[in-house]
């Protein structure tokens, strides 16, 4: 009962939050200069077409206009057709105004959805290794503050801070696939190209999850249940692998909600290096496109998916540690 | 006698001189003490008295094209090397050394300038919230909640992709992409100290809001604020130097490091050092920020928690 009141509050503040993000994306799109009709058009589209074309599509409204046919299209499932790629997959960047050959435009959701598994592929590894890598150490680290793996740590998470994700890519890309020939890097043929942009992004996401974690195993190895557990007769290893680690995941966990956003950034660029055919390549081609429908589909896609996520977030923190209140 | 008052006297007054410094130094000296903090610091004053005088001491223009000293390596790399390019050149013969640390200036003053921005935002609307309270508190937060659940890379590179990217722009855009942080902990702050008996006070006296607020609050807590905000200077280069890196960034000719290395990626097979140099610079510049920051954070959690 409480769970199910819980998630009705939490969806409807969701579904604001959505509307907002919607309402924003929208409004920047058409205030900044850049016409799209001019880029589908072709550049040798005489002016009178562009502005014929740009009615027909109401472009030409009044954005609050615009925005209300828009929204009323969102709510029935339907976000709209990509401005400029057609639905066999070819581009059309460029074409002239009166190609034949182009087809029937692309719908927004098919083109997410396509993109969308790889992204989640990548977003899932990546996330694998960097909870390995930093629970080895944050654990290491918060068991002993001061100690030699502190000091590790703290190194660790200061360098890999400070790696700029795409020059990291660069480098191991040369290294690893270049130099070496041990991983594919560029473009989609397997599981295996996944693993190299993995790398790049586990390594921009675990300086966070290093500190987070020993910090919080480190306060919860002076909390007085575990000096109890010892005198319980409880194992160490017992005690830190059974109590400590699973109060200690709570803040790591509601990190992982918030860090979504950031992941996100970091996907978009690792899948523009790597040319891995994800969300993040579909929106930086969308943006230099000015492919307005597609960017707006992006936008509300993610942050309901971040909406969605820190929603499971809390819902796990509240069932591995019931003091929690919803 | 006077013995006896001379001590009676200085020993309240040498508690009062420790305590009563301004949170601000305690956490300076606080920090100055711990290794991290001398190396971070260290080799930031090197790179930044390199970025500042290099340039225009070796008179070598970073924008200058010498297609005769073209693909030179760098130091000890090859045979071609030679002393007067360090880092090598690129494909048209331009320095590389002083082209990344022209694009160290760029990265760094943008860096700064939009931490300044998300400051100045965040702490306004976060002392107003938290001040305020009741509606105005639940009509900045819920926009706080809506602009932390964009990811903002995407608004970013929309905005920037959409127009044309000037250097106020992108700090412009830098800077909002951070501020519901800021906004959040100013506002936690704020209503923590608006109940204290000095707020109150003051407002009994007839004070007016905007005079408690810039008077007494604002200088209180804003400065420990400052501290952490180092850390961002870091965050904000990278995401330049990317923005640079995607052609949104800061537009060649200028070096900046985002498009140096987007340029050198094409060279990468036979050139390796174009793309991977300006890298190392970035990340030493990072290193050495984020190491400052790092101490920073650290010094004030201490006396926070001790204080």
């Amino acid at each position: 009962m409480f769970v199910l009141s819980f998630l009705t509050r939490r969806l409807a503040q969701g579904a604001v939050i959505i509307f907002l993000v919607s309402l924003l994306i929208f409004t920047l799109l058409r205030v900044v200069p850049g016409d799209p009709v001019r880029l589908m058009a072709g550049g040798m589209a005489p002016e009178a077409l562009i502005e014929q074309i740009a009615t027909q599509m109401g472009l030409r409204d009044p954005i609050p206009v615009q925005f209300g046919r828009y929204m009323v299209r969102v709510v029935q499932g339907d976000l709209g057709q990509s401005f400029v790629r057609p639905a066999n997959g070819a581009s059309t960047g460029g074409a002239t105004f009166n190609d034949t050959t182009r087809g029937e435009r692309a719908k927004v959701l098919d083109l997410i959805f396509d993109a969308l598994p790889m992204t989640l592929q990548l977003a899932a590894l990546a996330l694998l290794f960097a909870l390995v890598f930093s629970s080895l150490l944050g654990i290491a680290a918060g068991l002993h503050p001061g100690g030699i793996a502190d000091k590790l740590a703290f190194t660790v998470s200061s360098v890999f801070v400070s790696l700029p994700n795409f020059w990291l890519g660069i480098v191991l890309a040369l290294l690893l696939s270049v130099k070496l020939g041990w991983l594919p890097a560029i473009g989609y043929g397997g599981f295996s190209y996944t693993v190299l942009p993995a790398l790049v992004l586990a390594v921009e996401l675990s300086p966070v999850l290093i500190r987070t974690l020993s910090g919080a195993v480190a306060a919860q190895m002076s909390e007085s249940y575990v000096a109890v557990g010892h005198v319980r007769g409880l194992s160490p290893s017992r005690i830190v692998a059974a109590h400590a680690l699973r109060n200690a995941s709570v803040p790591l966990l509601n990190l992982l909600g918030v860090q979504f956003s950031s992941l996100l950034g970091g996907v978009i660029i690792v899948e523009y290096i790597f040319d891995y055919p994800g969300l993040g390549l579909l929106t930086i081609n969308a943006v230099l496109q000015r492919d307005f429908p597609l960017i707006q589909g992006i936008a509300i896609v993610t942050s309901a998916i971040f909406v969605l996520i820190n929603i499971l977030v809390d819902l796990a923190a509240t069932s591995i540690d019931p003091r929690l209140e919803y | 006698m006077s013995a006896l008052d001379a001590t009676l006297v200085a020993q309240p007054l040498r508690v009062d001189v420790a305590a009563s410094r301004s949170i601000g130094r305690r956490i300076l000296s606080h920090a100055g003490r711990s290794t991290e903090f001398r190396i971070g610091f260290a080799l930031f004053t090197l790179l930044a008295l390199a970025a500042a005088f290099y340039p225009e001491l070796s008179g070598i223009d970073p924008l200058k094209m010498n297609v005769r000293a073209r693909l030179l390596p760098p130091l000890f790399v090859g045979e071609t090397w030679s002393w007067a390019h360090p880092l090598g050149t690129d494909q048209i013969g331009r320095d590389m050394l002083v082209r990344s640390l022209v694009g160290l200036r760029y990265s760094f003053l943008i860096g700064v300038a939009s931490v300044a921005v998300t400051l100045l935002i965040g702490c306004a609307l976060g002392t107003i919230a938290g001040y305020f309270g009741g509606r105005t508190d639940t009509v900045v937060m819920r926009i706080t909640d809506a602009q932390l659940s964009i990811p903002m890379i995407i608004l970013a590179i929309a905005v920037l992709g959409v127009s044309r990217p000037t250097i106020p722009a992108i700090i412009l855009v830098l800077g909002l992409s951070n501020w519901p942080v800021y906004a959040r902990v100013m506002r936690s702050m704020v209503m923590a100290e608006r109940g204290r008996e000095y707020v109150r006070a003051a407002q009994v006296s007839g004070a007016t809001h905007p005079r408690i607020i810039l008077t007494l609050l604002v200088p209180l807590l804003v400065p420990p604020l400052l501290f952490t905000s180092v850390l961002d200077v870091a965050r904000m280069m990278i995401f330049e130097s990317t923005l640079g890196f995607l052609g949104l960034g800061v537009q060649p000719p200028t070096p900046t490091f985002g498009n140096i290395i987007a340029d050198g990626r094409k060279y990468l097979l036979n050139a390796w050092w174009i793309a991977t140099m300006p890298g190392v610079f970035l990340c030493l510049t990072l290193t050495s920020i984020n190491l400052i920051g790092a101490a920073f954070e650290r010094a004030r959690n201490t006396i926070h928690g001790g204080a």
